[in-house]
């Protein structure tokens, strides 16, 4: 187990899940591991929050989901971008990038 | 939005399947995690554990995601909708009373509102009916006159404000060659009349504008009443022709059902046809039976307007000061002359049942208030246990709008009765051929009367509700003393308004009552008991010489003369109360000429001997017209009261002299002598003030339209048949029409005020009985609520007659501060319906008073029954029984 886990800011749960099904359609464990994997652990996605994410996601018309199987041969639920999705995440990678840039800027005058 | 709203229905509908899904998605989860921790070399007891602490409670994760897909709203309205349908039925008695009340509110103002609509708000059917004014012109002395056909011709070639004009002449005629012959009444209007109002015949043709000139070929248009009644609605009707007047019309085409005018049209007929035979549409001074209509052009307002016409008339008095000196013109949206007599009473209704409406919901708002109470434990058990107060304040709503639901249905079926019966008692024509339905437009205004109910009565009650304090409520063991004490002024506060509102109605109901008798008190200077009236008007070809119609006129009289229990019998062109009469100016011997308009216009009435006599005219000087006033003997008239004191004061009328019209300077004008004085009559209803009359011999101006006046010793009615045949036996073709009592002419003559004191006493007995029983209810509330401190109060030694004082006490307190709040605002209000008063001042305190006491001793004694049960409680049981 990695010491060094951050739990998630508000509001970035949403951007990952979109941002990792940009990729390709996934699954919702699909979708942690592929999180934690990329952010070399450092990014952990509780399943507490991550399905109600997902749904409420789906509602939004944000994603899609359908049943298909997963790589071991069990019934799984995939997530996929909709069109309005991949407008959403690029909107959202925007706001992220202006923010962090802005965040970055204050941390770098005041040390 | 859309999208979102289709994902939560589509949830809604999917349940099981979602929840099957979820449980699918959530397991696989778990076997992808505990496989990964198993092939990382985990031990499969602490990979299972793991997995099981990583995932924490499987119920919360998918408790949220139902709440992510939204499922949560649409499907906890659907189950506190189930929840307060369960709730409503435990508690019949509660539903029951609370359906029955919203059903009387919502279904009185539904039926008002239609009747509102229909008159007052329903498009007229013409094309843009907004820009559509009728013109008058006016005189000083007299106000609003005919038109004359040259000055409508000058308004027409002058105006520029008007796109189009076309005048409208009021005729009647003889329809014969049918087994009864009847009177019908129809209008000769231009010939652009109807394409100026937007209509097109619903067969054969519309006037040609040929057909504006003297000497058209006779052709008529037939309303589509008298298409169906007497053609049967056949299509071939047109081009076949119809009897009037013994002449023979071509029916042209026939006007769409929907068509409305500002009164009876059976036929019309161009005034081409019209001005054949006649010569009066070229004077400028003969103002007969007529009106003109203009469209407004575009742009222009009714003010613009008004100025211009006026502009117009000014120059035409200068041009013509003999005929239209002084006489001005006013102009009136078409709405405003179809509904200007009976929109007062449509507004007072309309604001009286709003009225009713509001002190229905304080009613059920005081039962809900009265349940909350009883279910304080309940609320704040549910609160203890997570529900938040939006919850309960939903689910508390949601029982209002199942009872408004339930209340708003009854109240439709309600409205529709309440429309059929009105139609029985509202006499035809006092509604302006307005029809009065349940559509659309009053559909909606029913729902939408109905969500506000809901509100008004259930948004108060459920936030009181949840107000309560958990801990308390719960440890004081429901007995909810805080919750109960605010619910209770809450209730005294509805109750309160309720008598204040129900002070207001019965203080106008009063009001009107007491005009009513006033006005029916008044006296019509005639004797109406067992008095028939019937008219006829000879317009055949065989009437046209004077001597003819005398000679019909004789053999009438004889003939009725000689029936049995026929006391007097005499002719006349008018009678009192029907506002049918012809009014001429006069010039009296020895006067200062006046201007134009200010000269004496009596209304004149042609009558045969026993007129006065037949109608119990007081006879007060002279003599009344006798045998003797032929042809040949000298000119007399008989004149009224108020133009004897008007015109010659103190000295004695009888032998002065006066003449019709203006007499010239330069010929001896026809002077007719004053033989006799009779009291005043009401010619235009109860209400109206008496004016200059004039009575002439029949033999010395002769008129061809007369109603015949018949005092009999029996019961009148069963004259008529009688009457008919003497008629028949003399023309078989002359029409019998306008057949009334004089009783039921003084009974029509008031019938918008009866019509509205019935209804607004109906509103404001029901607002009685409603405030009744919220007063009922409230004491009936406390004395259970007191009864422990009753008990204790007894038991000290307090006699039953000084706890009853108590509980009757509070109730003073209530009815006090209701009477004196709706007597003061019934003060500044009832001011709004003076115009329908008579003779009774709209702050009258006699009626205040009455209504007053009346209502004071209705609330006391609702209170004093439930009162009273304090004497029968047994301090022992009552404090036992804590």
């Amino acid at each position: 187990m990695p010491e060094q886990r951050i739990d998630l800011p508000q509001g970035t749960l949403d951007l990952l899940i979109l941002r990792t099904l940009a990729l390709e359609p996934q699954h919702g464990w699909g979708i942690s591991e592929r999180v934690q994997q990329v952010s070399s652990d450092v990014l952990c996605i509780q399943q507490g929050s991550l399905y109600p994410a997902l749904h409420r996601l789906e509602r939004r018309g944000w994603i899609k989901a359908h049943w298909g199987t997963s790589e071991n041969n069990r019934r799984a639920r995939y997530y996929e971008l909709t069109k309005a999705g991949r407008r959403q995440l690029e909107l959202e990678t925007d706001t992220w990038k202006k923010m962090t840039a802005a965040v970055a800027l204050v941390l770098g005058t005041s040390l | 939005m859309l999208h979102d709203l289709l994902f939560r229905i589509r949830t809604l509908f999917r349940r099981p399947g979602i929840e099957v899904e979820l449980e699918d998605e959530l397991r696989f989860h778990r076997q992808q995690q505990l496989e990964k921790y198993l092939s990382a070399g985990l031990n499969p007891a602490e990979a299972h554990r793991r997995v099981r602490l990583e995932f924490g409670g499987l119920d919360q994760i998918k408790e949220e995601c139902r709440d992510a897909r939204g499922v949560q709203l649409l499907d906890t309205l659907a189950r506190d909708l189930r929840y307060a349908l369960r709730v409503l039925r435990k508690s019949p008695g509660f539903t029951i009373v609370a359906t029955v009340t919203l059903a009387l509110g919502i279904g009185a103002n539904t039926a008002i509102f239609s009747l509102l609509y229909g008159v007052l708000l329903r498009p007229l059917p013409y094309h843009d009916p907004a820009s559509l004014i009728v013109l008058h012109e006016t005189t000083p002395m007299v106000g609003v006159v005919s038109p004359s056909y040259p000055n409508y011709l000058d308004w027409r070639a002058q105006t520029r404000a008007f796109s189009n004009m076309a005048v409208i002449n009021s005729v009647a005629f003889n329809l014969s060659g049918i087994e009864r012959p009847e009177n019908i009444t129809g209008i000769a209007v231009s010939p652009n009349f109807l394409s100026l109002l937007g209509i097109h015949p619903l067969l054969g043709r519309d006037f040609d504008p040929s057909e504006e000139k003297a000497g058209a070929a006779p052709v008529v248009m037939l309303s589509h009443t008298l298409w169906q009644t007497h053609f049967g609605a056949d299509r071939k009707a047109i081009g076949q022709t119809i009897a009037l007047d013994g002449r023979s019309f071509v029916i042209i085409g026939v006007l769409p059902p929907q068509f409305r005018w500002l009164e009876t049209v059976d036929v019309v007929e161009p005034v081409g046809v019209w001005m054949n035979g006649n010569t009066s549409y070229r004077e400028r001074g003969e103002r007969g039976d007529s009106a003109v209509i203009a469209r407004l052009a575009s742009g222009v307002g009714l003010r613009q307007a008004q100025t211009e016409l006026e502009g117009i008339a000014a120059r035409l008095a200068q041009a013509y000061p003999g005929t239209n000196d002084q006489f001005g013109v006013t102009l009136r949206p078409i709405r405003d002359v179809f509904v200007s007599e009976i929109r007062p009473a449509v507004m007072v209704l309309f604001a009286a049942v709003t009225f009713v409406l509001l002190i229905a919901c304080a009613n059920v708002a005081s039962l809900f208030l009265m349940r909350g109470i009883a279910r304080t434990r309940e609320m704040s058990l549910r609160i203890a246990v997570g529900a938040t107060r939006g919850r309960i304040v939903a689910h508390l709503l949601a029982e209002s709008f199942v009872l408004t639901f339930l209340g708003g249905f009854a109240g439709l079926a309600l409205a529709v009765v309440a429309i059929r019966a009105a139609a029985g008692f509202i006499p035809e024509g006092l509604l302006a051929g307005a029809n009065i339905d349940l559509n659309p437009t009053v559909l909606l205004f029913t729902a939408g009367i109905a969500t506000a109910a809901a509100f008004a009565f259930g948004l108060g009650p459920a936030l009181h509700s949840t107000k309560a304090d958990v801990q308390s409520e719960l440890k004081e063991g429901g007995r909810g003393t805080t919750s109960g004490a605010a619910a209770s002024r809450w209730r005294s506060i509805l109750v309160v308004a309720e008598i204040s509102l129900a002070l207001i109605l019965l203080v106008g109901a009063g009001l009107l009552m007491k005009s009513l008798s006033r006005l029916l008190s008044v006296d019509a200077g005639v004797r109406t008991e067992r008095v028939l009236t019937m008219q006829m008007s000879l317009r055949t070809a065989q009437y046209r010489k004077n001597p003819a119609i005398l000679n019909f006129w004789d053999r009438v009289l004889a003939g009725v003369r000689a029936l049995p229990g026929v006391q007097a019998a005499a002719l006349g062109t008018g009678v009192p109360l029907t506002g049918d009469h012809s009014r001429t100016d006069i010039t009296i011997e020895g006067m200062t000429p006046p201007k134009p308009g200010n000269y004496p216009h009596p209304d004149v009435h042609i009558v045969t001997p026993d007129y006065v006599t037949a109608l119990g005219v007081r006879l007060l000087r002279g003599r009344e017209v006798t045998v003797m006033d032929t042809e040949d003997s000298p000119r007399v008239a008989i004149i009224n009261e108020r133009l004897a004191q008007q015109f010659f004061g103190r000295a004695d009328p009888i032998g002065k002299r006066f003449v019709f019209s203006h007499p010239s300077a330069d010929q001896a004008p026809p002077w007719i002598t004053i033989v006799g004085v009779v009291g005043d009559t009401k010619l235009y209803g109860l209400a109206n003030p008496s004016r200059l009359e004039v009575y002439l011999p029949f033999r010395q101006v002769v008129s061809d339209s007369m109603t015949l006046i018949v005092k009999s010793a029996t019961d009148a009615p069963a004259m008529t048949s009688a009457i008919r045949s003497v008629i028949a036996s003399i023309d078989k073709d002359q029409p019998i029409f306008g057949i009334a009592t004089m009783e039921q002419l003084v009974r029509f003559s008031v019938s918008t005020r009866r019509v509205t004191f019935i209804i607004l006493g109906a509103f404001s007995t029901l607002a009685l009985v409603l405030s009744a029983i919220g007063i009922y209810g409230v004491i009936s509330y406390s004395v259970a609520q007191r009864s422990h401190e009753i008990a204790v109060r007894m038991a000290l030694g307090a006699a039953p007659g000084d706890v009853l004082r108590i509980m009757l006490g509070q109730a003073a307190r209530i009815v006090g501060a209701g009477v004196i709040t709706g007597a003061v605002a019934s003060f500044a209000l009832t001011r709004l319906m003076s115009n329908l008063l008579y003779s009774v001042s709209s702050s009258d305190p006699l009626t205040f008073a009455a209504v007053t006491g009346v209502l004071a001793l209705v609330a006391m004694l609702a209170c004093y029954i439930p009162a009273r049960r304090t004497l029968r409680v047994d301090p022992m049981t009552a404090l036992r029984s804590e």
